[in-house]
């Protein structure tokens, strides 16, 4: 075999232990989180089995996947067979696909087949963030072909719902892309996290408003709240999943914090500065070991912080109504992306021209800019489109303005 | 560097056994004792009244249908974000390159040409808008 396939088999090998080992202990800390806040212990019991030794509940995630093995699993009989098995492998395999491209690190001081090794499964694909956006959209399939083949009302209609959801925020998603494709010239991820750590301007100080766009999008794709609609547990009891039991649950669920992770990990490495920090990890090709590990502790700490701020989210807010949500999506995030698309445009092309006709510094000016232009359009939104911000129904809330105007 | 698919097709088969794995072993292990009642559709608790594939409104396809138009507008800019790069002169690559040998006069043109695109993109928005497309209530 050539070399470029073990090296290839043995990140496989290290991306599916890793990434299944996650998940199962993200969703422990998802419970541990939810109970901190809820004032209540949480899981704490089951540790090393047959013995008295607790571990704090580290032994949880073990338990659960086993009883979803030995689960029972019902396959009703009205569903579409087919579809009703092929619906949680197409989510879960394109869940795993994404981070193919997604970087765990930045390289190894160790000779690979072609030059150093780089920590990421397909180093040097040169549609990357393409690759994304197409894998990214094979989870509408599995949401909506799961609620379709379930044919029971609930899940049809949670079906139905997520999928709109899904479409929707792809839009402002895919803008927020290509923000950053536009001022990286690469679709690249290994090329976005080098530029800005040779720069030390991380895109969140020069874009922020396809930062805000993207955050809310992506949010929204992987389906957390307040953007939880996919499975409204309070009016469609599971959602999609409703009629899902054992093992193809479980393919679901592992999905859902699988989303979660490559949202995080997208947000770190196109806007956050990837495996970057100031004066702790450098910023060229060549490293040394300590810099290899402190790049792939920094990038796993901040993807780790990220999720972490996802679950306080999720456990803080109330959830959006459906209008809300798509109202969101179409009124106000579609076109804020465009006007930062737009804005990274005339910025590429003229830029460099008016900070120095400025005279300030070609990054000092884009971050100003981009800071003025997320105000602006702030105050913009919150003016047109009182709904997005306001949890009022929308007649309600032109009664009130006309008895406020009065 | 050279690009190689051969890592993803790798993956894809991995992740596809880990998945048919996963099913293999919970199918063996699995007890199914299934029941009539247990095979019914979950309608919490009531008898379910009709079939499921029935109308629904038609809201989700028109939002279907601008998606489909904006993402696809949206794929013809992925190119230019990359060619549009400004290069060095003398290696000039993208759009540079193509006015280096004289395919296109300036880059000015290329930069009105993606604005009028998206102008177009951005009217098409607004009459999605203005007709309601948009609007769930």
């Amino acid at each position: 075999m050539r070399p470029l396939l073990i090296e290839a088999l043995v990140k496989i090998a290290i991306l599916i232990a890793g990434l299944m080992t996650a998940a199962a202990y993200l969703v422990l800390w998802e419970r541990w989180i939810a109970a901190w806040i809820q004032d209540r212990r949480g899981p704490n019991r089951v540790g090393i089995p047959l013995t008295n030794i607790r571990l704090f509940g580290l032994g949880q995630p073990l338990a659960d996947g086993v009883k979803f093995i030995f689960k029972e699993e019902i396959t009703p009989k009205h569903v579409d067979r087919f579809l009703f098995f092929v619906a949680p492998l197409a989510i879960f395999i394109a869940a795993m696909l994404a981070f193919a491209v997604i970087p765990f690190g930045s390289v190894l001081p160790v000779e690979g087949s072609h030059g150093p090794i780089q920590l990421v499964v397909a180093p040097g694909l040169d549609v990357g963030l393409l690759y994304l956006a197409a894998v990214g959209s094979i989870a509408v399939y599995g949401v909506i072909l799961g609620g379709w083949a379930s044919n029971n009302k609930y899940g049809f209609l949670g079906g139905l719902r997520s999928g709109a959801q899904l479409i929707a925020y792809e839009l402002p998603m895919g803008l927020g892309l290509l923000g950053v494709a536009v001022a990286t010239g690469s679709l690249r991820l290994e090329e976005v996290i080098r530029q800005q750590a040779q720069t030390g301007m991380w895109n969140v100080f020069l874009q922020p408003l396809g930062f805000v766009v993207f955050c809310v999008a992506v949010t929204a794709e992987a389906g957390r709240l307040p953007f939880d609609l996919v499975e409204a547990e309070q009016e469609l009891v599971g959602g999609y999943h409703t009629e899902y039991s054992g093992i193809k649950l479980m393919m679901y669920l592992v999905s859902e914090v699988l989303h979660m992770m490559t949202a995080a990990a997208l947000i770190v490495i196109l806007f956050l500065g990837g495996w970057h920090f100031w004066g702790l990890t450098g910023c060229s090709q060549e490293v040394t070991w300590l810099q290899a590990i402190l790049r792939v502790l920094v990038l796993g700490g901040k993807v780790l912080a990220l999720i972490t701020f996802f679950m306080l989210i999720r456990w803080s807010w109330p959830r959006f109504r459906f209008d809300q949500l798509m109202g969101l999506a179409w009124n106000v995030m579609l076109p804020l992306g465009m006007v930062n698309l737009a804005l990274a445009a005339v910025w590429l092309e003229y830029g460099p021209r008016l900070s120095a006709w400025v005279g300030l510094g070609s990054g000092t000016a884009q971050a100003i800019l981009g800071w003025a232009a997320l105000l602006v359009s702030w105050l913009i939104v919150t003016l047109i489109v009182p709904t997005s911000t306001d949890n009022r129904a929308r007649l309600e809330a032109q009664d009130l303005d006309r008895l406020v105007s009065h | 560097m050279q690009t190689s698919f051969a890592p993803i097709v790798l993956l894809l088969i991995a992740t596809s056994g880990l998945a048919l794995l996963l099913l293999l072993v919970a199918n063996i292990f699995n007890p199914g004792r299934p029941g009539r009642v247990k095979q019914m559709p979950y309608e919490s608790g009531m008898d379910p009244v009709h079939d499921t594939r029935r109308r629904f409104t038609v809201r989700f396809h028109l939002v279907a249908i601008a998606f489909l138009v904006f993402d696809v507008e949206l794929l013809f800019l992925y190119p230019w974000a990359v060619a549009a790069r400004p290069s060095p002169a003398d290696a000039p690559r993208g759009i540079d390159a193509a006015v280096a040998t004289g395919l296109i006069e300036s880059r000015d043109l290329v930069f009105v040409g993606v604005m009028v695109f998206f102008a177009i993109l951005a009217l098409g928005f607004l009459y999605d808008w203005r007709k309601g497309v948009f609007r769930w209530r």
